[in-house]
């Protein structure tokens, strides 16, 4: 999902990464604010940016397509450390891969961030919250999070892509092909992503739920129940 | 992953042929930068495939195998396959050929082929430049150059952590994998899934214990929440003088 280096002219490779800067700014300026009171969250994020990257280079298998696509990894930081510092983790991670393995790429950077860590960061985490407070079981809550915060992202990507590469044909035309494109990969992939976010959630429910509070995912009293 | 221990062994040769190694990262830097800018300006095929060129040849230089050259390309190349096909089927207006398929007419466009072919120069000029960059800076002085240019140190910092443990992190997800396709955990479908979210699980609990034990190390070797970061040499004349002549004949190819 991430667009590869160069595919977007100048005029949209600066215009998402003038929409991206905000979003790693304000993540910079609440890592500052939660590591003031606790210096053991700088390297906390940091782990998560190395697990994160982890998770998004592990091949998973697409049945449909008969290839091997991986994660995002964005419902997890966006569940575990909130949408804002995810929106910096997955900045962190886009640019160690397009620095160093050609996933996405410096020009695209901004329009990557916004895709995977701004949008799929917030389509998960708001997932998240909206279904726990409706009283949803918390790895069902944790499943549909990662199934949406794919799709955003995919969709997302498809906008990204075809307003850079669209050339004079029409844009909508141009977007529902792109989706139509990434639909035997992406469809399958999202429901991966919702399955591997859901026993991520449960297994440090299961093993460890005082981190899950003090990363504010549960209160105390949720665990105590 | 296996992208980027191909990337370390490339980096490591690099040093050892100590070629573009020498030059000032903040040099480098900005000069990739500006390549860059041009190259996503640029409207045609020459400037792009002669950065492409060029590229190859000082990664042969710096002796960058062919083998993790072709990695580096593999992922780019495929985009770079579609998008030219999508554009080829899929836009333009002046016909190139057309025939049937199951009964479907289809149609190949000149004008959207040479968009496509337009774009996937952009794209292999784009990241040669970014591979040159990459093999040829150790990350300690990429950060330092980062640093330069202002970037924030609290993005700075993440960086160092997260590129640091990511080797750690990643030994410790293939041993659980190993571990769980012994047991077959990896048999069905559904077995796989679950042993999938508990792979990611397990890692994302090995990443809690070990910033727990990173920062205990840190406070004890005099971590205050900052990280001191490479200083930099001031710049040397020659090396400046190069960069410049060199972005100056860049440009002026960029213009014709």
């Amino acid at each position: 999902m991430h667009i590869a280096e160069g595919i977007l002219p100048l005029g949209w490779a600066a215009l998402w990464s003038a929409v991206a800067l905000p979003f790693v700014a304000f993540g910079l300026y609440r890592l500052r604010q939660r590591s003031a009171g606790d210096l053991s969250f700088k390297p906390l994020v940091g782990l998560m940016a190395a697990a994160i990257f982890i998770i998004s280079c592990m091949p998973v298998p697409v049945p449909t397509a008969g290839t091997c696509s991986h994660p995002a990894g964005t419902a997890i930081s966006g569940i575990l450390v909130g949408p804002v510092i995810s929106a910096l983790v997955a900045a962190v991670a886009l640019l160690i891969q397009a620095l160093f393995m050609a996933h996405g790429g410096l020009s695209t950077w901004g329009a990557n961030i916004v895709s995977m860590g701004v949008v799929g960061s917030f389509a998960g985490y708001m997932t998240y919250k909206g279904l726990r407070a409706l009283r949803m079981n918390l790895t069902l809550s944790a499943f549909m999070a990662g199934v949406v915060a794919d799709w955003a992202t995919y969709c997302m990507t498809s906008v990204q892509l075809a307003s850079g590469v669209r050339g004079k044909s029409p844009f909508l035309s141009l977007f529902g092909k792109i989706l139509v494109a990434f639909v035997p990969t992406q469809l399958p992939l999202g429901i991966l992503e919702g399955a591997m976010t859901a026993g991520m959630v449960g297994l440090l429910y299961k093993k460890r739920p005082d981190l899950l509070v003090k990363m504010r995912v549960l209160k105390p009293e949720e665990v105590a129940l | 992953m296996e992208l980027l221990s191909e990337h370390s062994q490339a980096q490591a040769q690099a040093q050892a042929g100590k070629h573009l190694l020498s030059i000032d990262a903040r040099i480098k830097i900005l000069a990739s930068m500006l390549l860059l800018l041009m190259i996503t300006s640029y409207r045609g095929f020459a400037f792009p495939l002669f950065v492409s060129v060029l590229s190859v040849l000082l990664c042969r230089k710096m002796k960058v195998s062919f083998r993790t050259f072709l990695l580096r390309f593999s992922e780019p190349l495929f985009i770079v396959s579609v998008l030219v096909l999508l554009k080829l089927f899929l836009s333009g207006r002046d016909v190139l050929f057309s025939f049937d398929l199951f009964g479907l007419s289809v149609t190949g466009h000149r004008d959207g082929l040479l968009e496509g072919l337009e774009m996937a120069c952009r794209i292999v000029g784009a990241v040669s430049v970014v591979a040159v960059l990459g093999f040829s800076t150790p990350f300690a002085e990429l950060m330092a150059g980062l640093s330069w240019l202002r970037v924030p140190r609290g993005f700075i910092e993440i960086l160092m952590l997260a590129y640091r443990y990511i080797f750690v992190l990643f030994e410790e997800a293939m041993v659980i994998y190993q571990a769980q396709r012994n047991r077959l955990g990896y048999s069905s479908m559904r077995r796989g899934l679950a042993s999938f979210g508990t792979l990611t699980g397990a890692l994302v609990l090995k990443a809690f214990e070990q910033s727990q034990n990173t920062t205990v190390s840190m406070v004890q070797r005099g971590y205050d929440g900052a990280m001191p970061l490479l200083k930099h040499k001031p710049f040397k004349r020659s090396e400046a003088f190069a960069s410049v002549l060199f972005i100056v004949v860049m440009g002026c190819l960029w213009s014709l």
